[in-house]
């Protein structure tokens, strides 16, 4: 299952990613999670996302920080603390590069780092060599 | 108020050392008075004939005397102590007073932070979504568009990406001063030759004499030092882009004190003097975006870092006759 579960708020955000992900055919693979505990819902097959299939996990797993109800640094703690999921790549796709969110993410186990530029081409470029790193590139690890 | 505390314990000191010395004095001089009070006891019909005195007359003599040294060696001790509590007290109100504005301004700082935070993320998304959807626009319905509609979508994303690049500089701004400060030995002419070096190597086509005075050492953050170089040798190299032979020249003399002064040099298109106290305040230009690039944040970052090493910055230049910028650090 060659899939990138997206975990960002912003409407706008998601529909740029989307459109940035369609430009480079990668559309066919993104899943949304709009918020923390929809993310790890999905992942742990909760809630919403109760019943489905979690024998795969995403290639990797986008993550915004700022995020309603939990934020992308308490998802991280929680996905890294399952042992299902400790092993998931996760790229930290974000507004800023403050010190306490780049320390914040990498100490807690954030495989990747990647700021969401101002100018739409850089962020089509941007999402264009996340989809084929993570997708095409990057060998998961194997599943638990 | 220091001036209060100093005074009031140096009052303190000086009673304490006077009323030493009349200790001092008293307890020396007083086998001398013994003796002779003995000596007036055992023998007080001799004595008085030498003296031509009464005994009793002599007795009361030295026993005022005695009375009187001790009144006073009591009255400075007294003095003293009352005068050293004093300048105790003050001293504990002064440490107090610091500690309140320490608080308040560790508060300004966490307040500070959190904006910047917040800034950093919450600003620059609704412009992602400005460029974003403008150009998507130009994507898809481009061809359909008029020539003067097209422009104007060029310059909402102009404008965007310029705003963006705004907060980011106000961001650098504020993290130079919310940073936690190293004080380490620094090759400045090590870090002067990196920094050209980058420069030589992002702009080829530029030529440029860059003249580095060796050996050149302070102690300092070299982060936020590196910083500084960086931003007053960019625009030295910026300033220079029309000179057909531009010369930057980086060195070291003393200021008006004799502390040492870095200084870096060009022979560009210089400053109008009258305005040289403009050239330090955040977003202040002194030439046109279109003439040279920038947002106006790089001076006062400058300054902000030779602040917080302790030192001065400050500049030399005329319209067209070059720039030069001098700082101390510390």
């Amino acid at each position: 299952m060659n899939e990138i579960l997206l975990v960002e708020d912003n409407p706008d955000d998601v529909e740029l990613t989307m459109r940035a992900f369609r430009k480079s055919n990668f559309l066919n693979n993104i899943v949304v999670a709009r918020d923390g505990i929809e993310a790890l819902d999905y992942l742990f097959a909760a809630g919403a996302h109760e019943g489905r299939d979690v024998t795969s996990l995403p290639q990797v797993m986008l993550l915004d920080l700022k995020l309603p109800r939990l934020d992308g640094l308490q998802v991280l703690e929680r996905v890294r603390a399952n042992p299902k999921t400790k092993l998931l790549p996760v790229v930290i796709l974000t507004s800023s590069t403050e010190q306490r969110d780049l320390l914040g993410g990498y100490t807690r186990g954030a495989n990747s780092y990647i700021r969401k530029p101002v100018d739409f081409q850089e962020f089509v470029e941007a999402v264009r060599q996340l989809g084929l790193y993570w997708l095409l590139l990057n060998h998961p690890p194997p599943t638990v | 108020m220091h001036i209060a505390i100093h005074c009031v314990a140096a009052l303190g000191l000086l009673f304490v050392a006077v009323t030493g010395r009349i200790a001092y004095r008293t307890a020396r001089a007083f086998p001398t008075y013994a003796e002779r009070v003995v000596r007036a006891v055992e023998n007080p019909v001799a004595i008085a004939e030498r003296d031509g005195r009464p005994r009793s007359e002599r007795l009361g003599r030295i026993t005022a005397a005695v009375g009187r040294v001790t009144t006073y060696v009591t009255v400075s001790v007294v003095l003293s102590l009352t005068l050293l509590l004093t300048s105790h007290l003050l001293l504990v109100r002064e440490i107090y007073r610091r500690e309140h504005i320490e608080r308040e301004l560790h508060d300004a700082n966490r307040e500070l932070e959190s904006f910047s935070y917040s800034v950093s993320h919450d600003l620059r998304a609704p412009l992602r979504s400005i460029d974003g959807f403008s150009q998507a626009l130009v994507e898809d319905v481009g061809p359909a568009l008029a020539p003067e509609a097209r422009s104007h979508l060029d310059r909402i994303r102009t404008a965007t990406q310029r705003m963006g690049q705004l907060i980011d500089d106000l961001i650098g701004l504020s993290k130079v001063s919310r940073s936690e400060m190293k004080h380490e030995r620094i090759d400045l002419t090590d870090l002067v030759g990196q920094i050209v070096v980058e420069l030589r190597r992002q702009n080829p086509d530029r030529q440029v004499d860059v003249l580095v005075r060796q050996g050149m050492t302070a102690t300092g953050d070299p982060q936020l030092v590196r910083l500084a170089l960086q931003n007053l040798i960019e625009n030295a190299w910026k300033f220079t882009a029309r000179r057909p032979r531009a010369t930057i020249d980086i060195g070291q003399s003393r200021d008006e004190e004799g502390v040492t002064a870095f200084y870096v040099g060009d022979n560009g298109v210089g400053f109008d003097s009258n305005y040289a106290d403009k050239l330090f305040g955040p977003f202040q230009r002194l030439h046109s975006v279109s003439d040279f690039p920038g947002t106006g944040i790089g001076l006062a970052t400058v300054q902000r870092i030779v602040h917080r090493h302790g030192g001065h910055i400050w500049a030399e230049g005329h319209t067209d006759q070059g720039a030069c910028f001098y700082f101390t650090l510390g």
